[in-house]
């Protein structure tokens, strides 16, 4: 009676059988991947170590693997906050744009001789983190007010509030912020507003630290407190969640800022540790990049930062092989698509287990193992 | 299937359950054939090894003594095998006949021929006195009918074996008349039929034989004649069980909860409560009784503000609390448990310790962060007292049995320690005893001097428990009776919404009722 894959009622959700599903998912990507760089000749081997070492194996490449990992874990944590409390945020382009342009705007402020003046970093960063969260989380908590009040579709909003604020930044970079010169961009912001550059030799800067510090505050924040729970009822739940007293179109809205202003302190790390001045298309699909990382961490905050580092690290791996071994980087972008595709599609198999007792015939059929999948 | 089932020896161990242990069980050809036994022994699991639902971890399943392999659902079907689950599986959207022929062939190549399905499904719904509207909408049909048409589609694929978890939990006793006037029908015609059930009444009624699971294993299979509801209650349990509640005589206290001159309209915007009014005093418990659907759920939702109030009041100790907040009811006493388990009392994918404070989530705190150790103190203290069988307090609430669910909201609610509690069926789908468990917790909080609005389809609870019994019918209160000298009579009367002649001028009961207070 025994078969070797048997199906299970509901999936299994312990973590060896999570675990093993997204690494067969990933080496099954990564095997399909080395067809296509046999296409072009390259060994794969070679061509997956020229993907790997170069931004985890040098100094230089690693510094460039953190500065893309905060922006795309911060993304990745705005996601968790708004998917787990049942609302499905896309905006994340918008609000990253948005907490550039306010941040920048700020920043500007405090050059010498601005409104404001040079303020030491240790006052401007809080208040630059507080302008660039509270700006677009009042900008994603909108679509919130909209789903919560109005009964909108937030997926078919949101999406379409990229849109705006993406034309919000190239009004702001060739009308009021717009530096004189040719370009539409704004002048090179101050040395003082940007963000100290934590790894000697590097472009590493203190935009990851404020990514782990996120982390660790969504971790809590869903685990650990009694918002976390709400927040979590309601987007399993939303009639429970009303039974219990929770005010689920509140936790929706709260949901919606908080995740915008993740979204806004992505924009806004990426300003002051990389970009250093405001211009059209600084965001470049991270919004949507960030909530792929998201997914493949599975909504879990403490998977966030080893995801984003792997994801941001092949694109900056990508690039390496693509100068060293002129390998077209799209194939890693070709990798890291079948990687999300298979993980979530490789979830079906959390619903077979494995009967071990198959392979030793004279065992008691009822000595079933647990088996990863 | 022609003649007999068999299953022979079949084991199902979930991660720490013994669900099925070593369970032999015959069905032969045209009898009705009863499984009984505690919420978690095992049936629903049972079942769904035979409809190719679970696989089994060992055993056989044998047709007219010939091994048959159940992979799916699929498999059962082929072998004309069918059920009926506990919560139905049809596209609320489409219609009876659409629903029928779903992952079904029919018709020319790709197209489906609807016309000629239909045609057949009145034959067969005419053939076994199922009347029934193939192009109406089930979403909108009663829940008797939806279940009609779950057992429509069996017949459409001329299932021989017909397996109905828990069916008449959800219908109301004339549907339950006419559900058992089919199966009778079905016997005759050679089919059989498995019926999963906890009232020993309808067993009694209805099947040839039953089988009676505790703990995973088979204690017994007796033919009707040949057994009693004693002799079955004491097999299931293990012990005798009285179900006669012992309730202390206790004069009521002041009014706690109060309703006056309620409206409430449902979704599709019909009214569904007309004007209601009703008291409910410490250490009392009211009973609203009445078919399904005539506005308790309604009511009971407005009480607690989860639905929105018309017009009217609704009075918690004094205070008018009508349009507070559902938080605020809570806070202010009043605890509730709903009808709906799976989808409105309890969060399915969360565990059973975070289920424990659903809804107290601010109370177990410290600081800004969650209490969880109390918070866990807690849910293990509510599974110890209630005795609630769980493979721990970190298990999915959604796999818990129905029953063992139940005791984990009710327990929730009443470990508030609420001045007022509304509780919606409280005992459905529970086995005895665990009912006797839940009506001694009623009772337990009645003598605490609770104030308890209880919402029941069931006559015999409500006569065992309730203090006074209201009969609701089209969102008024025909009467109110004292449970005491109540008759089945009457009662049964006003819920068809005929007043009783004694009291048909003032609408309120026999003669024993508390004649001009304010109800
Ligand atoms: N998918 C599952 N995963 C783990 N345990 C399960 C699962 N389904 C059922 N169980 C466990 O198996 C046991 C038997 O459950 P089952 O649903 O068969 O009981 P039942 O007799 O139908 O009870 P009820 O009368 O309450 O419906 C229970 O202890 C239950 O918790
Ligand atoms: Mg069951």
């Amino acid at each position: 009676m025994a078969k070797l894959f048997e199906r299970r009622l509901t999936p299994s959700d312990s973590p060896i059988a999570i675990f093993a599903t997204t690494a067969a998912a990933f080496l099954t990507a990564m095997l399909v991947t080395a067809f296509l760089f046999l296409s072009y000749g390259a060994s794969p081997f070679q061509a997956y170590f020229a993907l790997f070492h170069e931004p985890f194996g040098t100094l230089r490449g690693f510094g460039y693997s953190l500065v893309r990992t905060s922006p795309l874990a911060l993304i990745a944590l705005g996601t968790i906050v708004s998917w787990r409390s049942g609302f499905s945020y896309l905006g994340f382009e918008g609000c990253f744009v948005i907490g550039a342009s306010a941040t920048a705007w700020l920043a500007l402020l405090t050059a010498p001789g601005a409104r404001i003046g040079p303020i030491p970093f240790f006052l401007f960063l809080p208040l630059a983190i507080f302008v660039g969260f509270v700006a677009a989380g009042l900008w994603a908590g909108l679509v919130g007010f909209v789903r919560a009040r109005l009964g909108g579709n937030e997926v078919l909003i949101s999406l379409m509030s990229n849109y705006v604020a993406i034309f919000i930044l190239q009004y702001l970079v060739s009308g009021p912020m717009r530096a004189p010169g040719s370009l539409p961009e704004t002048r090179i912001l101050p040395r003082a507003t940007w963000l100290p550059f934590i790894l000697p030799g590097t472009r590493a800067h203190a935009g990851i630290l404020i990514a782990i510090a996120a982390a660790a505050l969504v971790w809590m924040l869903l685990e650990k407190m009694p918002l976390g729970y709400e927040l979590i009822v309601t987007g399993f739940n939303a009639a429970a969640a009303r039974y219990a007293g929770i005010d689920v179109g509140r936790r929706i809205m709260l949901a919606a800022f908080f995740a915008g202003g993740l979204g806004g302190l992505a924009g806004m790390v990426e300003e002051l540790g990389s970009q250093h001045r405001l211009m059209d298309g600084i965001n470049g699909g991270v919004g949507f990049v960030g909530i792929v990382v998201a997914l493949l961490a599975r909504l879990n905050p403490v998977a966030v930062i080893p995801t984003a580092l792997l994801y941001g690290g092949m694109s900056v791996g990508a690039d390496a092989m693509q100068r060293r071994a002129s390998i077209p980087s799209s194939i890693t972008f070709i990798l890291q698509s079948l990687a999300v595709l298979l993980v979530l599609a490789f979830d079906a198999l959390r619903y077979y287990k494995i009967n071990f007792s198959v392979f030793s015939r004279g065992a008691p059929p009822t000595a079933t193992e647990e088996a990863s999948k | 299937m022609k003649h007999t089932l068999e299953m022979r020896n079949i084991v199902k161990r979930f991660p720490g359950v013994l669900a099925n242990n070593n369970v032999n069980l015959t069905i032969q050809a045209g009898e009705i054939h009863a499984l009984l036994g505690e919420n978690g022994a095992g049936k629903s699991t049972l079942m769904q090894i035979l409809y190719g639902f679970h696989s089994m971890d060992s055993g056989e399943i044998l047709i007219d003594g010939e091994t048959v392999r159940l992979g799916s659902p699929k498999d059962a079907i082929a072998l004309g095998i069918g059920m009926v689950h506990q919560e139905f599986m049809l596209v609320r959207r489409f219609s009876v006949v659409e629903n029928t022929v779903l992952g079904l062939r029919e018709g020319n190549g790709p197209l489906l021929d609807l016309r000629r399905a239909s045609e057949k499904l009145k034959d067969l719904s005419n053939r076994h006195g199922l009347a029934l509207d193939p192009a109406a909408e089930v979403g909108l049909l009663p829940i008797g009918v939806q279940q009609r048409v779950e057992i429509l589609k069996l017949l459409y694929r001329d299932a021989r074996l017909l397996i109905l978890d828990e069916p008449t939990a959800v219908l109301t006793p004339r549907e339950k008349d006419q559900l058992f006037g089919v199966l009778r029908k079905l016997r005759e015609d050679g089919r059989s039929v498995v019926l999963v059930t906890h009232k020993l009444a309808e067993i009694m009624e209805i099947a040839d034989r039953v089988t009676v699971m505790r703990d995973g294993q088979v204690v017994a299979t007796r033919e009707i004649g040949s057994t009693n509801g004693q002799e079955l209650t004491r097999l299931m349990v293990g012990r005798e069980v009285n179900l006669r509640a012992d309730k202390s005589a206790q004069k009521p206290g002041a009014a706690i909860l109060q309703v006056e001159e309620l409206r409430v309209r449902d979704e599709t915007g019909h009214e569904k409560v007309r004007g209601l009014n009703l008291e409910v005093h410490a250490g009392e418990i009211l009973g609203i009784a009445g078919v399904d659907g005539n506005g308790q759920s309604e009511l009971a939702e407005a009480v607690m503000h989860l639905r929105e109030i018309k017009s009217g009041r609704v009075i918690l100790k004094g205070a008018d609390v009508t349009r507070l907040s559902v938080a605020l009811h809570r806070t202010l006493g009043i605890s509730y448990v709903p009808a709906d388990r799976r989808h409105v009392g309890s969060v399915t994918e969360m565990s059973v310790a975070d289920n424990a404070i659903l809804g107290l989530q601010r109370k177990y705190r410290r600081g800004i962060f969650r209490g969880i150790r109390e918070a866990r103190e807690s849910a293990r203290g509510l599974v110890a007292r209630f005795g609630i069988r769980t493979g721990g307090i970190d298990f999915a609430a959604g796999k818990l049995s129905g029953g063992n669910l139940q005791k984990l909201i009710l327990g929730r609610e009443i470990m508030r320690g609420s001045a007022a509690l509304v509780v919606e069926h409280p005992t459905r789908g529970l086995d005895v005893g665990a009912v006797e468990a839940v009506w001694g917790e009623l009772l337990r909080a009645r003598q605490e001097g609770k104030a308890i609005l209880l919402i029941s389809a069931e006559l015999e609870e409500l006569l065992n428990l309730a203090d006074r019994i209201a009969v609701m019918f089209e969102g008024r209160i025909m009467g109110v009776v004292d449970a005491a000298g109540a008759s089945v009579e009457e009662i049964g009367l006003m819920m068809a919404g005929i007043t009783a002649p004694g009291a048909a001028a003032a609408g309120l009961g026999n003669k024993e009722a508390h004649r001009g207070e304010t109800l």
